[in-house]
């Protein structure tokens, strides 16, 4: 079993090109899981080891590749892909609860641009400490200070350096380290052999002073540093022990800096991984008890209680389906079978490996706070696991419902068998994404939880898939909902040869304010015989599927029958179901109808002198702004506005901001359309009943 | 009871500026120790201004947007149901249309900043407001120039505008003779100033009108207010 202490969980999070890649490329090296360092653009023509997908590379997000494993100094350190995008709400989250800690890497010349913001937030959200690393001082105009400067004032950071470059742009020659204050050096081709001298003269003062800030930044955490500092003794390990214990608290982010296309500082971040970052137990993890409304339970991290699992990520390989786990207590044995909590299936474990970026070794058991890969498990992403005696779950069960649909047609047979497949892989990797098959058009809908969502999900089923389809226009969910109460009193009478139908029933129908359909029986005296008092239930359900002002599904309605009356032979099931129908219908149009609409709850972020612009753009679109709040440069507007408004916002955001605002949306609620939208949908809805 | 009636029992009517400046453009203070209720009186007063159908534009320095917006649907519900409202769904969402949240940092907080963003909506037609609360300002630290600027401001977007400011224990006794601080020396730039004050063992909360006087003579210088709703109470104890 391995020590939990030796074991790191971290994610590297950068802004578009800033080096993500050839940093990753050079800890691969170091840690020699590869043997030869090719460049991102170098001219061997192979490629970086993590560069592998075109639509990554061209919207510079992640998708693909989970985790890479590495080994460093006799901690085995596990680096996972965060996803940046918010609009994938349900997987940054679960990306995140997988981290113990993280590495923002910057650029020296760049600074700190709006993903790293995004993501720096979401971290602080889901409490994930993090240390800095500022990448490419080779390049002109590095200067790590006004990045650092920056994480202070933008990222709120207490971001303090522990190096100091021995030079900058072209001729950076090492780095000093500010705790051991000792001169460092990447000799050797690849960087790889590390030299340590005195600090040379000329940098000494500097040293002294940015070593002095340091420790006064950090004897915060420590009083026996404290002391140590006032009596001028303060050693290597204290100062350690204070730096790890103020990142874990996430009130300190030690800062480092180098150059990872020109080999140098990554053997130094490597340890500051080590030294800093917390280990699985460092880290307070929750599960949510489904027994008790989703209380949150803290997990124990031991490896001797019982398992809890999570499946963050689902991969298609070679040898079929690898799901990755994280343990989060308990052990994981080859050959126990382990129950899924969402889906209450058995499932055994064949085979547990550990993944090395291509290739896997095999193992019997994985301890809590590791990530392995299972084969052959049936499982969604966000899973959990357990051997089935506990009702926990470690993400949240409920699921958002999607509020935007589009219909998909493949363009030949090929596609279309390729368009299955993918389709049901991704239903199970991502819970907000749903498809069904239109019974009136025959049309396959994919649905999901915004615009930005559903394009990705096409594009990557024509990349990884090959599945060419024809996008329709985007459709809104719409709703439809009663706004008062009307009475009802039909009768259904039918007679035309062998046996007839006879059914009435009379009632009323009111607005429920909470849930969305309740059936109420006040029938007295067996006006309806209790065996169809079903019956009228099940024809009020089918009346909600579909509303008579624009077919959408009827919400928050109470049904409620008070009388009727029965025929000793010609009364049935389908009569009475029939009766309630007619009913429903006869009181609907007076019961006021209204169309509601999914409401979008959108935070636009983005420079604060295109503030005016941002909401002159949001209003255009039936937006309601409820405030800004100032942050920094940065101003962060908020508003609601209706899904059906937001079609193509990205790219007016963008062509009205200089590509400098991002936004992000989220389902709020469901509101009355105002009349002349409703109108329109109605009138829309009649042609389309005509054809 | 109607959107009308609610109008007319608001606290609100019964303040009135001392000098004769012009009705839209004045400025007011609401002064109390902490947690007697200063956001919430604010609150109401931009409640009563959306009812009127008028623009709010609220600054709240130091607190979050989500929690500013809640101080606003908290309040309505308290309202609408000591009020016994009808349709108290709709009239919410079209009120809160008219109202806007602007928040800062305590830090970032300054008064050109500030007039800078109201230009701004109001050149992007986003919104006009006739009224502003301001919550959470710092006394404390501003000095006199700051509220004068201010008072111009209010006066050049025709804007009327509340601030709230924390006052310390001894406030109840200072009152008697003047303005408690950290306002002290700073009456003559307000319209109107009241001061709240629990009442111990009572459902209400004492309005003291320091400055301004009361529109209604039975009411005096002092109205009862609902500890909930902030509406006056008739029946208090």
């Amino acid at each position: 079993m391995k020590d939990l202490s030796k074991v790191r969980n971290i994610g590297i999070s950068a802004h578009i090109d800033s080096g993500k890649t050839t940093l990753t490329e050079r800890i691969l090296f170091y840690t020699q899981r590869i043997h030869a360092i090719h460049e991102v653009r170098g001219k061997d023509g192979v490629g970086a080891k993590m560069d592998s997908m075109e639509l990554e590379r061209e919207r510079g997000i992640t998708i693909c590749s989970a985790a890479t494993y590495c080994d460093w100094k006799d901690h085995s350190i596990n680096i996972i892909d965060t996803p940046g995008h918010v609009d994938f709400t349900i997987e940054v989250e679960r990306a995140l609860r997988v981290l113990d800690g993280a590495v923002l890497i910057l650029c020296s010349v760049g600074g700190v641009q709006s993903q790293s913001i995004t993501v720096n937030r979401q971290m602080t959200r889901y409490r994930v400490p993090r240390v800095a690393f500022i990448n490419k001082c080779d390049r002109t105009g590095a200067n790590p200070d006004k990045v650092i400067k920056q994480l202070r004032e933008k990222l709120g950071l207490n971001a303090v350096p522990i190096q100091v470059p021995m030079g900058l742009e072209g001729d950076m020659q090492g780095l000093i380290d500010l705790v051991k204050m000792k001169a460092v050096y990447f000799d050797g081709e690849n960087g790889d052999k590390i030299r340590v001298e005195e600090i040379p003269a000329q940098y000494k003062d500097e040293c002294d002073a940015k070593r002095e800030e340091l420790l006064d930044a950090v004897s915060m955490f420590s009083d026996e540093l404290m002391e140590a500092v006032l009596e001028g003794t303060p050693t290597e390990e204290m100062i350690m022990a204070a730096i790890r214990k103020g990142t874990l608290a996430l009130e300190f982010s030690p800062v480092m800096m180098g150059s990872a296309y020109k080999n140098k500082g990554v053997q130094l971040l490597l340890d500051a991984v080590n030294d800093y970052l917390p280990c699985p137990t460092d880290v307070d993890n929750f599960a949510l008890d489904l027994d008790h409304d989703e209380a949150e339970v803290k997990v124990s991290n031991l490896p001797t209680d019982p398992l809890l699992a999570l499946a963050f990520k689902l991969e298609d390989g070679r040898y079929g389906q690898l799901t990755y786990v994280r343990t989060y207590q308990g052990t994981l044995k080859k050959g126990d079978s382990i129950v899924n909590v969402r889906t209450g299936k058995k499932a055994k474990v064949g085979r547990l490996v550990r993944m090395h970026s291509d290739e896997m070794e095999e193992i019997e058991e994985s301890g809590s706070g590791d990530i392995v890969a299972l084969f052959g498990i049936d499982c969604a992403s966000g899973d959990t696991f357990t051997r089935g005696d506990y009702n926990f779950s470690m993400s949240s069960m409920h699921v958002p419902e999607p509020v935007i649909s589009l219909s998909i047609t493949p363009i030949d047979n090929k596609a279309q068998d390729n368009m299955s497949k993918a389709l049901n892989r991704f239903t199970k990797e991502d819970p907000t994404f749903k498809t069904y098959v239109d019974a009136e058009t025959m049309e396959t809908i994919i649905s999901g939880m915004g615009e930005l969502h559903l394009d990705v999900y096409v594009e990557r089923m024509k990349r990884e898939y090959k599945a060419e389809v024809t996008v329709g226009a985007p459709q809104v969910a719409y709703r439809e909902t009663i706004t008062q109460r009307a009475d009802f009193n039909y009768t259904h009478k039918k007679q035309t040869g062998g046996s007839g139908q006879f059914g009435r029933v009379a009632g009323y129908i009111e607005p429920l304010e909470e849930g969305e359909y309740e059936f109420v029986d006040q029938i007295v005296g067996g006006s309806v015989p209790r065996e169809y008092i079903p019956s009228c239930d099940k024809g009020f359900q089918k009346c909600l599927e579909k509303g008579s002002l624009v077919g959408a599904h009827v919400t928050g309605v109470r049904c409620a029958i008070n009388d009727g009356a029965s025929h000793a032979v010609d009364s049935s099931d389908i009569a009475f179901q029939l009766a309630a129908m007619g009913g429903f219908k006869e009181a609907y149009m007076k019961a006021k109808p209204v169309i509601m609409e999914p409401i979008m709850k959108v935070a636009v972020e983005g420079p604060t002198e295109f503030q005016g612009s941002i909401m002159g753009s949001l209003n255009q679109r039936r937006g309601m702004i409820i405030g800004t709040n100032e942050e920094d440069a940065y101003t962060v507007i908020e508003a609601e506005v209706p899904l059906s408004e937001m079609f193509g916002y990205s790219t007016d955001l963008r062509s009205l901001t200089q590509g400098k605002a991002e936004f992000t949306m989220e389902f709020a609620t469901y509101r009355p359309v105002p009349k002349s939208v409703a109108e329109e949908l109605i009138a829309k809805a009649q042609k389309k009943d005509k054809k | 009871m109607l959107k009308q009636e609610l109008i007319e029992k608001n606290p609100i009517r019964h303040l009135k500026g001392e000098s004769d400046a012009k009705e839209s453009s004045r400025m007011g203070l609401v002064m109390a120790r902490a947690g007697v209720g200063k956001t919430a009186l604010l609150v109401q007063i931009a409640l009563d201004s959306l009812l009127n159908d008028k623009q709010v534009v609220h600054v709240s320095v130091g607190q979050s947007l989500d929690k500013t917006k809640l101080w606003y649907d908290d309040m309505f519900k308290d309202i609408a149901e000591f009020c016994k409202l009808e349709n108290a769904g709709e009239i919410h969402d079209s009120i809160m249309h008219n109202r806007m949240i602007i928040t800062f940092n305590e830090s970032k907080f300054s008064r050109a900043k500030l007039e800078e963003r109201l230009h701004d909506l109001m050149q992007q037609n986003v919104i006009k407001p006739s009224c502003m609360v301001v919550d959470g300002f710092d006394f404390a630290k501003t000095d006199r120039a700051v509220l004068e600027g201010m008072r111009d401001m209010a006066s050049a977007m025709n804007l009327q505008i509340w601030f709230s400011a924390v006052c310390d224990e001894e406030a109840d006794c200072q009152c008697a003779t003047g303005i408690p601080s950290p306002c002290k020396g700073l009456e003559d730039l307000f319209n109107t100033i009241v001061l709240l004050q629990p009442v111990s063992q009572s459902d209400c909360i004492d309005l003291k009108i320091l400055k301004g006087s009361a529109a209604v003579s039975k009411c005096g210088k002092l109205l009862k207010l609902d500890t909930k709703s902030f509406m006056i109470r008739e029946n208090c104890k």
